[in-house]
């Protein structure tokens, strides 16, 4: 039973420091724009379907393909900063619901136009099993969970300890300020955002070797987990999300691994509905940030 | 004052879309009664998680069309193939059937691939008089609803679960498995089939020790495999979807379950591509299948030449029950010497139609009796196991 309970925790360490990779781009979009990115999913599919691309087609290896992944999809992502994201900076919030809504369906459909709409197979991966205190897992995993924890150390240091980070931190508080003080908030907004969606990439191009398949919906579900985690961790905050994503994670996985696995996808709404109700502004901060 | 230009302008617009509907139940009434094709339908996922299976079912029938229609046609007129998207989604089938209904004229209809779109369509053209020949689904409702059942205009040409769920049990308990866990799709085919398992399972004195359905689109197993492992389940019951069964596979590999729990049911263990994403895991799996491609009778072999040419795959299943349906249908029109829905029904129900796997005939369910076929992957291939009969007994039930 320990056991069983440890690797139910391990598989939810695993998938949830997808969501904490996944959602901690989206909170700091979050941060310096105030509006919620409802394309964030679809990053992480086009930095899957890049993997896949540059594996099956250019023959790439796949530690070159997640480099060249997370590249291309920066490249997109810079390209919608300047045309889109930018243009948000001190626009109504259903300017940003409207226009992130209708880039995800563009992404979404110009993958499916591209590579058509069936599921493909990833391959390439570093799946030879590994055994850790009895439980097998393919070492692409523990390479998962390294990136994520080394990732969040680089975005806490970033966020401190360095003018990028330092100019996000003084947007997310106060953008007109920033502006009469002189900080280019634009550019610190689509900064910003290739940040976040490259996080998103690497996340994607990291799970498709476990995930072993790959479509252009595939970024949905993930999105609606992302809010969960987002408003568990706090809105905005980026530590909180590593550990609100390992919480949805580990929480999923005692669900789907002892009621059902049919019931796991319930776990991520009724945490972010209870999240609502009782502790609105996240887990890991006493007050709100806004 | 400025009213009445807008009055008149609107007058004016009314009689455009009055013209444009009349003139277009004209044009629909001409297609009705040009005698010169007769009409088939296919309704088919060609969006979502089960596109690939609507893609093969599309092309396998596109084949038997472009066949019948190289050899004259039938009774003189072309074969015209209309088609449908039905997502896999109840609702959207049974608009994509309705269109057919009332904008194509279409009255006999090959449809769906996934079960729970197919119970959906069935009142839907009973109310029509539209013949459904179902040529993929393999819920046992969809045939215990038809023929004495109750609705004429249903008929399957395919395996039932109910056939397919005891052969693979029946199998399994001889290579001596008694628990099994169940991780089925969680739809009508993936229940249905666990359904009607579960009756068989006393007479080989096997239990379920863990009962879980996946969505359609689920991609982590982890948790589930963790539970399953420690369950002590033998083999695993799982009634599925192609795409899912190498993502199952690969993270089975990882927790080194490959040997240990066998997979049993159906979901193309077959395909060397499932069977490559995880060889040991998928060494020993067995399943029911109504065809493979690598049947040995030479028009089986032919189809699957043509098919490589026209398309360049090997087809799947649904693309082989397609196509033979789309000859059966031919040969069902042929035998009434009329297209008439009812004409072809009657004859339909009397039919017996040399297929490739064996003699089809229609019980008083409407329910096709074809042979089924058993494979277990023996280290990268399939071996044929045996081939029984799918006569369904229906008053057990």
């Amino acid at each position: 039973m320990g056991l069983f309970i440890l690797e139910q925790i391990v598989n939810g360490i695993v998938a949830g420091s997808v969501y904490a990779l996944i959602a901690a781009g989206m909170t700091m979009i979050f941060g310096v724009l105030r509006a919620i990115n409802f394309a964030h999913g679809e990053y992480y599919m086009v930095g899957t379907f890049a993997a896949w691309y540059v594996i099956s087609k250019l023959g790439i290896d796949y530690g070159t393909a997640i480099v060249l992944s997370v590249a291309i999809s920066a490249a997109i992502a810079a390209l919608i900063g300047r045309l889109v994201m930018q243009r948000l900076v001190n626009a109504p919030f259903q300017s940003g619901v409207l226009a992130t809504l209708g880039i995800s369906l563009i992404l979404q459909n110009a993958v499916i136009l591209a590579f058509g709409g069936g599921y493909k197979m990833f391959p390439g991966g570093w799946l030879d099993p590994v055994e850790f205190l009895g439980i097998g897992m393919a070492q692409q995993r523990i390479v998962l969970v390294g990136a994520a924890l080394v990732m969040f150390g680089g975005l806490e240091w970033m966020v401190r300890s360095t003018h990028m980070g330092k100019s996000i931190r003084a947007v997310s508080q106060n953008p007109e300020c920033c502006q009469i003080i002189g900080i280019d908030v634009e550019k610190v907004v689509r900064r910003t955002f290739v940040l976040g969606t490259a996080l998103a990439a690497l996340s994607g191009a990291l799970t498709g070797p476990i995930n072993v398949s790959l479509y252009g919906g595939m970024g949905e579900s993930i999105t609606l987990k992302t809010f969960a985690v987002i408003v568990m961790g706090g809105m905005g905050n980026v530590r909180g999300t590593l550990f609100a994503g390992w919480m949805l994670g580990v929480a999923e996985s005692l669900v789907a691994g002892s009621i059902g696995l049919q019931y796991r996808d319930s776990v991520g709404f009724i945490a972010l509905l209870l999240m609502l109700m009782c502790r609105p502004t996240g887990l890991f901060s006493p007050k709100a940030r806004f | 004052m400025r009213c009445k230009p807008v009055a008149r302008r609107l007058r004016n617009m009314a009689h455009v879309a009055l013209l444009s509907v009349m003139g277009l139940s004209f044009a629909a009434s001409v297609s009705a009664q040009d005698g010169n094709v007769i009409k088939i339908g296919v309704v088919s996922p060609q969006s979502g998680a089960n596109s690939r299976y609507g893609a093969y079912a599309l092309k396998g029938a596109e084949l038997a069309v472009n066949e019948v229609n190289a050899t004259g046609g039938v009774l003189g007129k072309k074969l015209q193939l209309v088609q449908g998207d039905s997502q896999c989604v109840p609702a959207e089938g049974v608009s994509a059937t309705q269109r057919m209904i009332r904008f194509d004229n279409v009255s006999i209809i090959i449809g769906d691939v996934c079960s729970s779109v197919t119970l959906a369509m069935q009142p839907v053209v009973e109310q029509a008089g539209v013949l459904l020949l179902n040529a993929a689904s393999s819920n046992p409702e969809i045939t215990y609803r038809a023929g004495v059942g109750g609705y004429k205009w249903t008929f399957r040409n395919y395996p039932t679960d109910e056939s397919r769920a005891a052969a693979a049990l029946e199998y399994a308990a001889k290579k001596g498995y008694t628990k099994f866990a169940v991780l089925s799709v969680d739809t009508d085919f993936g229940r249905g089939a666990i359904t009607f398992t579960k009756k068989y399972l006393p007479r080989y004195k096997a239990q379920i020790v863990s009962e879980d359905y996946y969505k359609e689109t689920e991609t982590d197993f982890r948790p589930v495999l963790s539970k399953i492992k420690y369950s002590g389940a033998q083999a695993i019951l799982m009634y599925g979807l192609a795409d899912t069964t190498p993502i199952v596979a690969r993270q089975m590999h990882e927790m080194a379950l490959g040997g240990k729990i066998e997979l049993v049911g159906n979901a193309e263990f077959t395909n060397p591509s499932t069977i490559a994403a995880a060889p040991d895991v998928m060494n020993g799996a067995i399943e029911t299948v109504a065809w493979l491609p690598s049947w040995s009778n030479p028009r089986s072999l032919k189809f699957v030449d043509d098919y490589k040419k026209a398309y360049g795959d090997v087809p799947n299943v649904h693309a082989y029950t397609h196509w033979e349906s789309v000859h059966l249908l031919a040969d069902a029109i042929r035998n009434a010497g009329s297209a008439k829905t009812a004409d072809v029904r009657a004859a339909l129900a009397k039919i017996h139609y040399e297929s490739v796997m064996g003699p089809v005939t229609f019980d008083d369910h409407q329910q096709a009796v074809v042979p089924i076929v058993l494979l277990e992957v023996v280290g990268d291939k399939a071996v044929n196991e045996g081939v029984l009969s799918s006569r369904v007994d229906y008053s057990a039930h």
